[in-house]
């Protein structure tokens, strides 16, 4: 059966004219001009096309300042867009907002819960703003916050959460009318790990059951795990649209050695070795990605050896979605 | 059907639901307001402690009748608390990233906006009681009083000024101190060219205030002629209506203008 098209959105660009502040920024940033700073203009997102099936989870991907939060913000109908246009299931968010509005949730890149309600009146407010009656937003409020593990917190104040027990009020709040897309900007980034994986876990169950998720993220493992499709956005631009598994293959001449260092080594000299193409530092583990592994073990080992380094563990891998994700915007700048 | 093809997934409610709709909405934003705001730092400096400190300077060591003496606290009073809260909202939200979430709901900004001034109306009304009962208590207006007329000018006054204190967060600043300094620059010059404390007669320019026009409501209601005439009263109240009506309308259509501003970087 053909999957109907949940999100459509056809040359879409956002253009921002500068602040004063910004203003002066960019007059000192001028000759490392990158985001489109022509005629006074920031060009926060370039004439995108793209489409989310229902039932998707849709990876939107990019460095600091892509564009990402831009886009998000367009399509629920925060931002209005300079160009293009935006089909939520074939309805116009900005000729219809309310309606268009009533089937989406969203989650923003902040944690913008209301401190001074408690976790439950922020859940009821959400729910009064979306219409559901009193005994449907109290049953709602106690599942979700249920689902979530935050039902015994639900009568204490939003101020006094954890960075991750915010995170996961937003989620509820966004799940509070049940949407049929929702909308995570970063909704990992910077949690613990059980807040991670309460999220992670959540979102694929919601998915199972039909919700389609359009989801920003800096990280790469959530992108990896959960997405179905990646779109890459760098300055303002999508440079790839992809499966991860097909993503993956753009390194597929590559390989990767992960080493675990007891001692602590200067990634640029490790850089400077001739079959190196990349390194990447995570406290003592090193990701090193090589053409060819015959030659690239035989240069580590003298490196190890001239330094008088002590190894703790190697071992060979495919390259992660994360090496893929640095070719394709390495490949995006220099073209 | 507004969505076409797509009746399973959007509902769409008749014209005038949707107004009850988000008439109804906007009574969630003003019940969130009133929880948030009324013990926030600008509204308990302009809601409660301008008022008393003016209300001192104004009147200690001066003789005034004690039915000027309410109406004038009264006025200031309401002026002062139905126009505490609606500058700081939008800045606040702004900034504390909650206006997005908002936004992001199907709401429209003039629900937004109504529900703000309905949270401002209920803070102005409750407030306005006070100096009426102190009144009452102290100097037994009880015998002369219409409650009627200052229960309507109490409502119909407090409308009016909450939708004026919506213009005054119209910057698309993040910083509530910016929209107070705004706000002290409208406000105090608006609450002295008042004849507050003192006949309406005794202070002509004080035509041009809006206050005036409550206060003489007030002053009718506590057994007074009005300053304006045989039909002063009517003056007074079509007034303020067409105040209240036209600052919601400014209000509605300079939000609109701003609001995009506020979702930068």
């Amino acid at each position: 059966m053909m999957k109907i098209e949940a999100i459509e959105v056809k040359n879409l660009s956002k253009h921002f004219f500068p602040s004063m502040k910004e203003r002066k920024r960019i007059r000192m940033q001028q000759e490392g001009s990158e985001k489109g700073t022509k005629n006074n203009i920031i060009q926060a997102v370039n004439n995108i096309n793209f489409s989310v099936k229902q039932g998707e989870i849709f990876g939107f991907l990019g460095p600091n300042g892509a564009g990402k939060t831009t886009t998000i913000r367009m399509l629920t109908g925060v931002l209005k867009p300079t160009n293009g246009s935006i089909s939520i299931y074939g309805g116009n968010i900005w000729k219809h907002p309310i309606e268009v509005k009533q089937i989406l949730g969203h989650v923003p890149e902040e944690a913008n819960v209301y401190m001074d309600l408690t976790g439950m009146q922020n859940l009821y407010l959400i729910g009064k703003l979306y219409g559901l009656s009193k005994s449907e937003r109290v049953n709602r409020a106690e599942q979700l916050l249920k689902q979530f593990e935050l039902f015994e917190k639900g009568n204490l104040k939003a101020k006094k959460y954890s960075k991750g027990m915010k995170q996961r009020l937003l989620l509820c709040m966004a799940l509070m009318s049940n949407p049929k897309i929702l909308f995570l900007d970063e909704p990992t980034s910077g949690l613990d790990v059980k807040s991670s994986r309460i999220i992670k876990k959540l979102i694929k169950e919601y998915n199972e059951n039909g919700m389609t998720i359009f989801i920003t993220t800096h990280d790469m493992d959530v992108a990896n795990e959960l997405c179905h499709r990646i779109a890459i956005i760098n300055q303002g631009k999508i440079i790839s649209l992809d499966t991860p598994d097909n993503l993956k293959k753009l390194t597929q001449e590559y390989l990767a050695i992960d080493c675990h260092f007891i001692d602590t080594v200067n990634v640029n000299e490790i850089k400077e070795l001739h079959s190196i193409i990349e390194v990447q530092q995570n406290n003592s583990l090193y990701h090193i990605i090589v053409k060819d592994i015959n030659v690239a073990l035989i240069e580590l080992v003298d490196f190890i050896k001239t330094n008088d380094l002590n190894v703790k563990q190697v071992s060979t891998n495919e390259p992660k979605l994360e090496d893929a994700f640095l070719k394709i915007i390495e490949r995006g700048v220099e073209n | 059907m507004i969505i076409k093809d797509n009746e399973e997934i959007f509902s769409e409610e008749l014209k005038s639901e949707r107004f009850f709709i988000q008439v109804k909405r906007s009574f969630a934003i003003a019940k969130k307001d009133l929880k948030i705001y009324y013990n926030k730092g600008p509204v308990v400096i302009q809601g409660f402690l301008f008022p008393l400190i003016l209300f001192f300077a104004f009147t200690v060591g001066r003789n005034i009748i004690p039915i000027y003496l309410i109406s004038g606290l009264m006025a200031m009073v309401m002026f002062m608390t139905s126009t505490s809260i609606g500058p700081v909202v939008f800045p606040w939200e702004t900034r504390s990233k909650t206006l997005e979430r908002l936004i992001a709901c199907p709401i429209s900004i003039k629900t937004i906006l109504l529900g703000n001034i309905w949270s401002s109306f209920i803070f102005g009304c409750v407030f306005s009681i006070v100096p009426l009962l102190l009144g009452i208590l102290f100097f037994g207006l009880w015998a002369s009083i219409n409650i009627l007329i200052i229960i309507l000018g109490i409502i119909v006054a407090s409308l009016a000024f909450s939708s004026f204190s919506l213009i005054l967060s119209v910057p698309p600043t993040d910083m509530p101190a910016n929209t107070m300094i705004l706000t002290i620059l409208i406000k105090f010059p608006i609450l002295l060219l008042t004849p507050i404390f003192m006949p309406i007669h005794a202070a002509p320019y004080g035509i041009v205030s809006p206050l005036t026009y409550y206060t003489d409501i007030i002053n009718v209601g506590l057994g007074e002629s009005s300053a304006f005439g045989p039909h002063g009263l009517l003056l007074d109240f079509c007034i303020l209506i067409l105040f209240g009506l036209g600052f919601t309308f400014l209000a509605f259509v300079l939000h609109g203008k701003t609001l995009q501003k506020r979702f930068r970087g």
